[in-house]
């Protein structure tokens, strides 16, 4: 398999092709070494990222694992040709993302970013939390919600509230899970995650919006319980 | 009950707010639309305290443990990375 294998498609982040980040050349220089500490490293800091990414398309844990695999494989075939045109994570994750649909295609399955917009369309906040049309201030707040900043830090970063945190995400749809892991929990960029999945900047605001609103609404629950 | 602000006080109603707080979160707002937003937020401690707690969730799944790198695919990776080396 050679790096021509993968399409990495449009970068819309401002990188200029030929030119690697300062932060990546280091690393990259290192990798094309053969330095095994920092593919070490970098194996470890990216994984909860890649591994979100490739659980959208795979069935189970140990398929996202072994498409995971495949795609480090790909990235050291292909790292001598590795231009800068984006960040390494995010030309990794594209490398990921590109073997997930593969593998996804050949078993017949289409990915969740396919049908991103289908299926929820809940509310960010319950409609019955604002003032209907028969009431003089209609879509305002029939009591407003309350102000966590008043809370004992404890509390709001209890493991108790971090684990309602983690079952919420656990239980978003999938395209919103990948969307809000990649961007709040692992710190990936919009961009980074448009080009990743090929979603367009409103798209990924949309699902992002969903997930940290349903996130909120399970917080909500918890801490004004 | 809260005393609520004039009827589509500065453009938003508390509503409208929620379902465009992530564009404003994210600076993806038009400039004018973002001068709208803010008065309604200025004016309104309901959706000035929304906007908060959506800035609190993605806080708070920043500190969510993240999945770590299983034991036998650190060992694989490691081994297709020295035969990588050899090639």
């Amino acid at each position: 398999m050679s790096a021509c294998t993968y399409s990495v498609g449009t970068v819309t982040e401002a990188h200029t092709a030929g030119h690697i980040a300062a932060d990546d050349s280091a690393l990259v220089a290192r990798l094309r070494d053969g330095d095994e500490r920092a593919f070490e490293e970098v194996v470890s800091s990216f994984y909860p990222s890649m591994i979100a990414v490739a659980r959208g398309y795979a069935r189970t844990r140990a398929v996202a694992d072994e498409i995971v695999q495949e795609a480090w494989i790909g990235v050291l075939k292909g790292i001598d040709r590795f231009e800068g045109r984006s960040s390494l994570r995010t030309w990794v994750l594209q490398i990921v993302a590109n073997i997930a649909r593969t593998r996804a295609v050949r078993e017949a399955r289409s990915a969740p970013y396919s049908s991103f917009e289908t299926g929820d369309a809940q509310p960010a906040v319950e409609p019955e939390r604002f003032r209907g049309p028969d009431d003089p201030f209609p879509g305002h707040w029939r009591s407003y919600p309350t102000d966590w900043r008043t809370l004992p830090e404890e509390r709001l970063v209890s493991n108790e509230t971090l684990a309602v945190v983690k079952q919420a995400i656990a239980e978003l749809p999938e395209n919103q899970r990948i969307v809000i892991t990649l961007r709040d929990m692992t710190g990936c960029s919009a961009a980074e995650v448009c080009d990743t999945l090929g979603l367009s900047p409103e798209n990924q605001r949309v699902l992002l919006h969903r997930a940290r609103a349903r996130v909120r609404a399970r917080l909500e629950r918890h801490l004004d319980g | 009950m809260v005393e609520p602000l004039g009827i589509r006080e500065h453009g938003y109603t508390c509503r409208e707010v929620v379902d465009v707080a992530s564009e404003y979160v994210e600076g993806a707002l038009p400039p004018e639309e973002t001068t709208l937003f803010e008065l309604h937020l200025n004016f309104c401690d309901g959706c000035f305290t929304f906007i908060d707690q959506i800035k609190q969730a993605a806080a708070l799944s920043r500190r969510v443990s993240e999945d770590e790198l299983p034991e036998p695919l650190r060992l694989g990776l490691l081994e297709a990375f020295r035969d990588w080396k050899r090639s």
